[in-house]
């Protein structure tokens, strides 16, 4: 569509929400990144310095942490958007049937983490109902007998809720792609001869590569940051960086907090990183699709 | 050969299916039961208890008190966010593509990350364990949803409509009450569920700034999962589902005739 110039107008229609986002979000974006430098009148730090970033950067806690927030986001983000485009593409070759669509498109936005925690706990855990069923089919005799799968170091819980949570995302992201992705183009590679498969990889994939960036995107970081399923689904060690970022903030002692800020400062950052990265890959798609 | 395959990926995606739907039938199998122990398939016995813990007028007060949080969030997220997304959608400026970026920002920045900083801010105003400070704060993750999907609203809709009235002589004001409005009010709807069902599920928003003195549904849930009192927390979640479910299908009833010209899938 075609834009056109105004003046200040625009400025002024997107002030008050200009307001909000900077007062509040790069309000307390500043304020974190001033406490990481050390500047925090309160307890009488006023001098700044990268004392805390060089500590916090060597501590083996904290690296441990960083490893197992990446390694939780990069595994179940991959598998999601494997399955998330496997299962959109399935839905719009075989299943138009709009009932399935709308429930798809539904779940994941009506059942919030702290309920997808819940469910994956009662289904995963050690009393959970698959250990109950392989109990059952007689292939364990005792409950330790099955694999900790909640609360366990490997974060496998955790991987499974974010999974959970994000197919139907993902599937719904591509989908809409690939309805709308003309059945003439289907008859003309047929008729060239191409395989579904072939026509699946030359064609399909391609065309909504940038739906499946977008989403790997948007999940890996929101997986990276979020709170609540790794808190509840997570072992005591090693903590995901936003619960230990929590539990520091927590803590009584506030010469910590310049720590804790820190911790939350590299959270941004990356989340930043990743957004560049996402551009900067929608751009080179963009020009190869032209 | 080719059957094979065909069988494989069947299985695949009924699989993938049943993944995603069997959890809800265990929640509700839970929510009703009183003895479940392992290993059995079915409860021992059911039982009222969860459902008597909600018929209780501080658990009513608690659910309405959310619901009055959450849409006074998603008026006010509306009202900012219509001017917004119109700007974005039919002016040029400069500074647009950063401004963009930046309304987009909170989609992929921890909420962890900002709050605390925030948290602190608020201390100082006075804004902490207060409603208004809970409804703010929520405005972030919603901002980014309620601009962006009116945007394609907007984009959607055109500007020649507005352009005609403002020919035959309408008023700024009329020709907001009578045309613009009218015309966007499907978008706005479906932006309003999605920034509800959003402040709706908030947890760690809500209780770091509200210091868990402004309760919500989701706040009186955490606990109960926390702790895997799965009777209790499994009737928790259903009415908090329910609770959504039922306001994206009030709204979507009373938008009916709109939606049916054409179909919006917007996240």
């Amino acid at each position: 569509m075609e834009r056109v110039s105004a003046g200040f107008k625009p400025y002024i229609m997107l002030a008050p929400v200009m307001a909000v986002l900077l007062g509040l979000f790069v309000g307390g974006i500043v304020t974190c990144l001033l406490q990481s430098l050390g500047y925090f009148p309160v307890i009488g730090l006023r001098e700044i310095t990268f004392k805390y970033y060089r500590e916090v950067l060597t501590n083996p806690e904290f690296l441990r942490s960083l490893s197992f927030s990446l390694y939780i986001s990069m595994v179940s983000s991959v598998i999601a958007v494997v399955l998330g485009v496997f299962v959109a593409h399935r839905i719009s070759r075989y299943l138009q049937g709009q009932t399935l669509v709308k429930l798809l498109y539904k779940l994941p936005i009506v059942v919030p983490h702290t309920v997808a925690a819940l469910m994956i706990f009662m289904l995963f855990s050690r009393s959970g109902i698959i250990s109950r069923a392989i109990y059952q089919l007689g292939l364990i005799s005792y409950q330790e007998q099955f694999p900790e799968m909640v609360f366990d170091s490997k974060g496998i819980g955790i991987i499974i809720a974010y999974i959970w949570k994000e197919i139907p995302f993902v599937a719904i992201m591509v989908y809409t792609i690939l309805r709308n992705i003309n059945e003439s183009f289907r008859d003309v590679a047929y008729n060239l001869g191409a395989s579904e498969g072939q026509f699946f990889y030359y064609v399909l994939l391609p065309i909504s590569m940038p739906a499946i960036i977008s989403s790997f995107i948007i999940i890996f970081a929101f997986s990276f940051g979020a709170f609540e399923v790794p808190y509840l689904l997570g072992p005591t060690y090693p903590r995901t960086l936003p619960v230990m970022a929590y539990t520091y903030y927590i803590s009584p002692d506030l010469t910590r907090r310049p720590y804790t800020m820190v911790i939350a400062v590299f959270l941004t950052i990356i989340s930043i990183g990743l957004i560049l990265v996402y551009s900067r890959i929608l751009k080179i798609f963009q020009i190869y699709s032209r | 050969m080719k059957l094979r395959i065909d069988f494989y990926t069947s299985l695949l995606f009924y699989s993938i299916l049943g993944f995603l739907l069997i959890p809800f039938l265990i929640l509700f199998l839970w929510a009703f039961s009183k003895n479940w122990p392992w290993p059995d398939l079915l409860p021992h016995s059911l039982s009222t208890r969860g459902w008597e813990s909600i018929a209780d007028i501080k658990f009513i007060k608690v659910l309405l008190h959310s619901i009055f949080l959450s849409i006074t969030v998603t008026f006010l997220v509306l009202v900012i966010s219509i001017p917004a997304a119109k700007a974005l959608a039919f002016y040029n400026f400069r500074g647009r593509n950063v401004l963009q970026m930046l309304i987009l920002a909170p989609i992929v920045i921890p909420p962890m990350a900002v709050t605390m900083g925030i948290h602190i801010n608020f201390i100082k105003l006075g804004l902490t364990d207060t409603f208004w400070g809970v409804v703010l704060v929520h405005l972030i993750p919603t901002i980014p949803y309620a601009v962006r999907i009116l945007a394609h609203v907007f984009e959607a809709v055109g500007w020649n409509i507005e352009e005609q009235a403002r020919v035959l002589g309408a008023k700024n004001w009329q020709i907001f009450l009578y045309i613009t409005l009218p015309l966007i009010t499907p978008g706005l709807f479906s932006a309003g569920v999605l920034c509800f069902i959003i402040s709706f599920s908030q947890y760690i928003l809500t209780f770091m700034i509200g210091g868990g003195r402004v309760m919500t549904i989701t706040m009186e849930l955490f606990p109960y999962v926390a702790s895997g009192d799965r009777t209790i927390a499994s009737v928790y979640s259903l009415i908090f589902i329910l609770t959504t479910l039922t306001f994206a299908f009030l709204v979507d009833r009373f938008t009916r005739e709109n939606y049916e010209k054409g179909n919006h899938f917007y996240l």
